[in-house]
């Protein structure tokens, strides 16, 4: 696990995923409304939640992306990074199994025919998988650092 | 680090994200209401069907005026009437008492089919305007027709926000047929292309 440990890795991986995250939320910022229909299309929130998430959610997934890659409240971003991609995670996942033709909204907020449905969700299952590695690696050894820094 | 600067860090995120998000949607021209109870894109809402009639206050057809009003027309906080969801038997009798129908698709979905003398408002262009262009848009068709509102069925949600849109300019009886255009044509209805 010594890799890891690895303080040029874990910073790559921090911009790596800060940077996808800010690229995620671009679209969405200022397109709360088709934003919040692809949220509706999940078919999972109250829908009377909707409204608020889809004017919330981008600028979370913005911030955190920032402040991952800057390094403020690393652990802090961190954190809520990994709480999102646990919650796209059920969403996407939900939505695959239930066969939900849906436009994912994940990186973009425009619905394209291969943004829609079936194997574009199983991909996106995936790459979320691996950002969740990514984060958990990021939160582990990052402490890790800090530890020995401080017990030097 | 311990887990209360832990937490200390993940609140002060969630909230400056979410203090930021309602600042940028006030400012911009693309904003929401965040207390949009959204109900108008629920499943369940239940669409009108010929039954309903009688005391439909939408009803302006055929002079079938409702003899009584058992409550006033669905007004919503913005101070417009609602639309309404409509089953296709009553899109079909609309249709056949002369109401506008408008297909809020896209041209090229339009120009591909479409009810016959349907009349193409794409939303997104429709919502791009200002309050002036919609009202002029719109100012040559009457204000207290029945107009009905339609796309493409199934997930398509343009048709609602549409309805909603020309409601806002002052058109009191907007309906929204969710069927869409694939029910209507399956149903072998008037279809031009």
């Amino acid at each position: 696990m010594k890799i890891f440990e690895n303080k040029i890795l874990i910073l790559i991986l921090r911009l790596f995923l800060g940077g996808l995250f800010i690229y995620a939320s671009w679209s969405k910022l200022l397109n709360p409304e088709d934003f919040g229909r692809a949220i509706r299309g999940y078919d999972m929130m109250p829908l009377g939640f909707i409204s608020v998430l889809s004017v919330f959610l981008p600028f979370l997934e913005f911030f955190s992306g920032l402040f991952l890659i800057f390094g403020i409240f690393k652990r802090g971003s961190v954190f809520i990074i990994t709480a999102m991609l646990v919650m796209f995670l059920i969403g996407l996942t939900q939505a695959y199994a239930r066969g939900l033709s849906i436009d994912c909204g994940c990186f973009s907020v425009t619905p394209t025919t291969e943004t829609q449905g079936g194997s574009y969700l199983l991909i996106r299952i995936i790459e979320d998988i691996f950002m969740l590695i990514a984060a958990f690696l990021i939160y582990n050894f990052e402490r890790k650092k800090i530890k020995t820094i401080t017990s030097n | 680090m311990n887990r209360v600067k832990l937490i200390t860090q993940v609140l002060f995120i969630l909230g400056f994200a979410l203090i930021i998000g309602l600042i940028v949607n006030a400012v911009n021209p693309k904003g929401i209401s965040i207390f949009d109870d959204g109900e108008r894109y629920s499943k369940n809402v239940q669409e009108k069907s010929i039954k309903d009639l009688v005391t439909n206050p939408y009803d302006t057809t055929n002079n079938n005026k409702p003899k009584t009003l058992d409550k006033p027309p669905n007004i919503s906080k913005e101070g417009f009437v609602k639309p309404q969801h409509i089953k296709l038997d009553l899109a079909k009798l609309f249709y056949d008492q002369g109401a506008l129908f408008i297909d809020a698709r896209m041209k090229v979905q339009y120009d591909s089919g479409h009810v016959k003398g349907a009349i193409n408002i794409p939303y997104g262009e429709f919502l791009a305007k200002s309050k002036e262009e919609k009202i002029d848009i719109m100012k040559k068709y009457n204000k207290e027709g029945t107009i009905v509102c339609y796309c493409s069925g199934g997930e398509c949600e343009v048709s609602i926000d549409l309805a909603y849109e020309i409601a806002k300019i002052g058109y009191n009886y907007l309906n929204i047929y969710r069927g869409g255009y694939p029910e209507w044509e399956k149903a072998g209805y008037p279809v031009e292309k």
